[in-house]
C-alpha cells in the first residue's frame, strides 16, 4: 500500500467461511472496534492472533488496544454488526466468491494469496488504463 | 407497386420502435460491460483505508481464520 500512497485504495469486505467456527464473532468485534474508532488495528490484532477468537480474547484485544472494556462487551453480545457481516456475505455470494482472500483490483478477480508480484503486474495494469 | 402505402404516419411509427430498439439495445450493452468489469461493492468508510480519490480500489473478501 505504502508503494501506491495515494493511489490505491483498500476495502475490506468480511467473509466468514462457515467452516470457521470462530471467524464470525471475530468479524462481528471487528467491526465493534471499528465503531469504536480503531477497526484497522483491530483488525491486524486478529490476524496476528488467529485461531484465538473465544469471547474472552475478542475482548482482551480491545481492551490492549486502549478500547472501553463495557461498550465494547455490549456491541458484542448484543451482535450489533450481525447483520452487517451477514450483507458482506450475500454480496460475496452475489459476486460469486467462493473462497478467501479474494480480491477485485477494479473489477478484476484475484483469488487466493498471490505473490506479491501478481498484485502488482493487475495494479499497475489498472492504473495504466485509469491514466 | 406491391400494395403497400408506406404514409408518412408509418414512417414515423417504424422510425420511433427503431428508435427505441435501438436506445434500449446501447443500455444493456453499457450495463453489461460495466457489471463485467468492475462490479458494484458499497464499503462501509471504517474499513477502508487509503485516499477515497485514488484511481484504483482493492476490494478483499477476507476471514480471519
Amino acid at each position: 500500500m505504502k508503494e501506491y500512497d495515494g493511489r490505491v485504495r483498500l476495502v475490506f469486505k468480511d467473509l466468514p467461511l462457515p467452516s470457521h467456527a470462530l471467524a464470525r464473532p471475530a468479524h462481528e468485534a471487528a467491526r465493534c472496534a471499528g465503531a469504536l474508532g480503531r477497526y484497522w488495528p483491530y483488525h491486524d490484532k486478529l490476524f496476528a492472533a488467529q485461531p484465538d477468537f473465544q469471547r474472552a480474547d475478542l475482548v482482551r484485544y480491545a481492551t490492549d488496544l486502549g478500547l472501553p472494556r463495557e461498550a465494547f462487551e455490549r456491541c458484542l453480545d448484543e451482535r450489533r454488526f450481525a447483520s452487517s457481516v451477514e450483507a458482506d456475505v450475500a454480496q460475496a455470494r452475489a459476486l460469486g466468491v467462493r473462497s478467501t482472500p479474494t480480491f477485485f483490483i477494479n473489477g478484476r478477480p484475484l483469488v487466493g494469496a498471490q505473490p506479491v508480484e501478481n498484485f502488482r503486474g493487475v495494479i499497475d495494469d489498472a492504473l495504466r488504463t485509469t491514466r | 407497386m406491391n400494395g403497400v402505402r408506406v404514409t408518412p404516419a408509418r414512417r414515423r411509427r417504424v422510425y420511433t420502435i427503431w428508435t427505441v430498439w435501438f436506445v434500449t439495445l446501447l443500455a444493456w450493452l453499457a450495463g453489461g460491460v460495466g457489471a463485467q468489469t468492475a462490479p458494484a461493492i458499497d464499503a462501509d468508510p471504517t474499513m477502508v483505508k487509503g485516499a477515497p480519490t485514488a484511481p484504483v480500489t482493492i476490494v478483499e473478501f477476507s476471514d480471519y481464520q
